[in-house]
């Protein structure tokens, strides 16, 4: 992928035949870091493992390469997994986030130590999939979301979701995984990543709307009208599969089946 | 519905402050206020629940383990590059 000619809000690379790996990694003594105690399921918003009294200024490439690589590359999973959500197959997947991963290193003296590093980088992965991909496909987002959201808003009217019953919840609950990431893929891409952010990665809105670079209320409309469509197609495939008994959730649904087949794939 | 009006006076904006319950972008007082009404409702207990589940499945669903090479050539890419100068 050539990036010579992208500009976006990190810094141009600057190759270099000189430098060097660390000699040592992490040479500098540092505060007990444990990476373990990182909960990052929790609402997101500070990484108190990231120490915050780095001197940017002062530190060294090597030291910073090996806090780069101490601190940012424990999210690859977790970018991946994002990324799939964006490029939609695994090949583009991979390409992104390295791309996301080699912009980050490049502009890792922006980055302020203490800040949260997780949303700065998907910050950055949202970018690089703006510029990268969605400029490729040109296709603006935006006018996307507006076509499909109309009737599928109109569908999700049809029927109230307070209506769903227990067995419809339980039914969901067992949808394989295929299903709900076809679902989520059939969202408009800008509900479907708040969604993402949201539910996945649990980070606030205030933080989603740094991502992904819009006011906090675009991303509370995006939540909402993202998981309505979310909620409504859900049910749909639940009910497809003859999952949706209005009986007794309990003696209704096959849950055995599904649920055997989702562990297989975790 | 009229006991439901504390989240909201039509279906959507009681799914929408749902949301906000769940999301955690509520006031100390408001979230006192939704737990103590989900409580006493059955249905808006219920549609917690299936707002829960929907994100608790998206959750599992989406979790994907990167490719192992994936790491190893980003480390081999950001060893040919230099951090910008400041």
């Amino acid at each position: 992928m050539n990036l010579t000619t992208e500009t976006a809000q990190v810094a141009d690379f600057q190759l270099s035949t000189t430098v060097r790996r660390p000699a040592v990694q992490g040479s500098r003594e540092r505060g007990r870091v444990d990476f373990s105690s990182m909960n990052t399921t929790a609402p997101a918003g500070s990484n108190p493992a990231e120490d915050a009294d780095v001197d940017v200024a002062t530190e060294s490439e090597a030291d910073r390469k090996a806090r780069f690589e101490r601190d940012a590359m424990q999210y690859v999973d977790q970018l991946y997994s994002a990324a799939m959500r964006m490029a939609r197959n695994p090949s583009d997947a991979e390409d992104l986030v390295q791309e996301a991963y080699t912009k980050a290193f490049s502009a890792f003296h922006q980055y302020k130590p203490g800040t949260n590093l997780k949303a700065w980088l998907y910050r950055i992965l949202t970018n690089t999939y703006i510029n990268l991909y969605r400029k490729r496909q040109r296709e603006p987002l935006q006018s996307h979301s507006d076509t499909i959201e109309d009737w599928q808003l109109a569908k999700a009217a049809e029927h109230t979701s307070l209506g769903l019953r227990s067995a419809e919840v339980e039914a969901l609950d067992h949808l394989p995984d295929s299903d709900v990431k076809r679902a989520l893929q059939a969202i408009p891409e800008d509900f479907r990543l708040a969604v993402y952010f949201s539910d996945v990665e649990g980070f606030a809105y205030k933080e989603i709307s740094e991502i992904m670079n819009t006011p906090i209320g675009t991303v509370m409309s995006r939540l909402h009208r993202g998981r309505k469509l979310l909620r409504e197609l859900l049910a749909d495939y639940a009910r497809e599969r003859g999952l949706g008994v209005k009986t007794d959730a309990r003696t209704a649904v096959p849950a055995g089946a599904r649920g055997k087949e989702q562990e297989m794939q975790k | 519905m009229s006991d439901c009006e504390s989240l909201g006076n039509c279906a959507d904006s009681r799914i929408e402050r749902l949301y906000e319950y769940l999301d955690g972008a509520l006031s100390h007082q408001d979230l006192v206020d939704i737990k103590d009404h989900l409580d006493d409702c059955p249905q808006c207990a219920e549609e917690h629940d299936l707002e829960c589940v929907i994100r608790s499945v998206v959750k599992r669903s989406c979790t994907e383990v990167a490719p192992s090479t994936l790491k190893t050539s980003i480390l081999d890419r950001i060893s040919q590059l230099k951090t910008a100068d400041h």
